[in-house]
């Protein structure tokens, strides 16, 4: 909780043509920290992690990443940067470890065999390894994504609904998985499980429109959401 | 890095179309397919004079033979939802324009390895091969043009929902000039040699043509990617 900034968001801001779909964000997460993105849908949580992860440019405001700014030094950024969201960035034509292999090659990773070895193990897919992506069940494929954010070993790990569409299982190894790798990466987690983000947040951060409803550092719990998110923290409807 | 990035997007593309097939075999039936359609429809009344189109027949052939491997230049990117992988990578944006212009050099390279054969056999049966090495330089050349402007205009058009009908309307208009000099060479080539009137001065304009779109893509190729 006492780390140097490791993400920097500074009065962010983004418009689609005349539709502005995220206003003056703000939010530091400290190395090592881990913030939860809650909010509705179009609250602007996709948004805000695709401006952190390069994937967009802020129409407003900037986004700092342990100092740099992407829009001087974009590689150094994106090598520190995994992200992970319901859609797996794989290639369904090609195996699981052919996927890997071509991450592994675009980030430099070093010594990329002993290094998928090490993850396929990790995600208990190296029985899996030679077949191709299209052939995996959607939990296989999920594991696999997590493999494919984590190659790199990035210091920032950007995830997007991680959990939608896994089944229980697959949803248990991820949650084991991101407890395993808690103290490893600073984390920006945008979800809709509220109980779930908590577990892991020690930052908070809603969104409602675009705009910040509430931001606290701490630990929380889902009663501390009632005013700002009360549908989702299990305190019946929104009045 | 850069090199290590070109090698694994080109061995990714090429390891893609190796396994789905999608490409080539399209591009190869197609261009096959036009000159059998070509040579019976020229030679139907005798083929008299058929020598002055045959230059033509061939690069239009070629460049819409191109056009259907351009369209799917970023197919996988697009259909899976893979292009943020490929954004989120620290790549210099100009290496993925390389690699993807070096794949659709490939399938163009492949399909002619079969078509110009075909070519010979169908109607220049005689002196072609005397002017093979001049044919061959003169082939790279425009199809150096035809990838480097197709990449980038795909890459313009992926990002629009139309992708499949706006990428012929903006390449065909463009790929014009670059038609005429392939064309007009191939025909005095065939006719009269390495040697004949304007062949240097038209291998001399494709050189130019490949230059100011290398050069262009370059310059402007991250913005064409998008955000």
């Amino acid at each position: 909780m006492t780390g140097a900034a490791q993400i920097s968001a500074v009065g962010l801001g983004k418009a689609f043509g005349r539709r502005e779909v995220l206003h003056d964000v703000s939010f530091t997460v400290r190395r090592g920290g881990f913030l939860a993105l809650f909010g509705p849908n179009g609250a602007g949580k996709t948004t805000t992690l695709r401006l952190v992860a390069t994937l967009l440019r802020p129409s407003s405001g900037s986004v700092t990443l342990a100092g740099r700014d992407p829009r001087d030094e974009p590689a150094a950024v994106r090598r520190a940067i995994g992200f992970l969201s319901h859609n797996p960035l794989l290639y369904r034509d090609l195996t699981a470890q052919e996927n890997l292999r071509f991450y592994a090659d675009m980030y430099g990773v070093a010594e990329p065999a002993a290094r998928i070895d090490e993850l396929l193990d990790r995600v208990e897919l190296r029985h899996r390894r030679h077949d191709v992506v299209a052939t995996l069940s959607r939990g296989m494929v999920q594991r696999l994504a997590i493999a494919r954010a984590l190659l790199h070993r990035p210091a920032v790990l950007l995830l997007d609904e991680p959990h939608a569409g896994l089944d229980a299982h697959a949803a248990a190894l991820l949650d084991g998985l991101l407890a395993e790798i808690r103290d490893e990466h600073t984390f920006v987690m945008a979800t809709h499980d509220v109980r779930r983000g908590l577990e892991l947040a020690d930052q908070v951060l809603v969104l409602d429109g675009g705009r910040v409803a509430l931001q606290r550092d701490g630990r929380l719990e889902p009663g501390d959401l009632a005013d700002v998110y009360p549908e989702h923290a299990g305190l019946g409807a929104r009045a | 890095m850069g090199f290590r990035q070109y090698r694994a997007l080109v061995r990714k593309d090429l390891l893609s179309e190796l396994r789905t097939r999608e490409t080539v075999v399209a591009m190869f039936l197609f261009v096959v397919l036009a000159m059998v359609v070509f040579h019976y429809a020229f030679t139907a009344t005798g083929g008299g004079a058929l020598s002055f189109y045959t230059g033509g027949m061939l690069w239009v052939v070629f460049v819409f033979g191109a056009l259907l491997g351009l369209n799917r230049s970023f197919a996988h990117e697009k259909d899976e939802g893979v292009l943020d992988g490929l954004l989120l990578c620290p790549v210099d944006r100009v290496t993925i324009f390389l690699a993807k212009m070096t794949g659709n050099l490939i399938f163009l390279g492949l399909i002619q390895v079969v078509a110009v054969p075909v070519f010979a056999l169908f109607f220049a049966p005689h002196g072609m091969l005397a002017h093979l090495a001049a044919l061959l330089v003169l082939i790279a050349l425009a199809d150096l043009g035809i990838a480097a402007l197709g990449t980038l205009l795909a890459t313009i058009a992926m990002q629009t929902r139309a992708r499949d009908l706006l990428l012929p309307i903006v390449f065909l208009p463009l790929v014009i000039p670059l038609v005429i000099a392939a064309a007009s060479a191939t025909g005095a080539l065939l006719s009269g040699g390495a040697g004949a009137p304007g062949v240097l001065g038209r291998l001399l304009f494709l050189l130019v043509y490949d230059g100011v779109f290398l050069v262009l893509a370059y310059g402007t190729y991250d913005v064409a990617i998008g955000e």
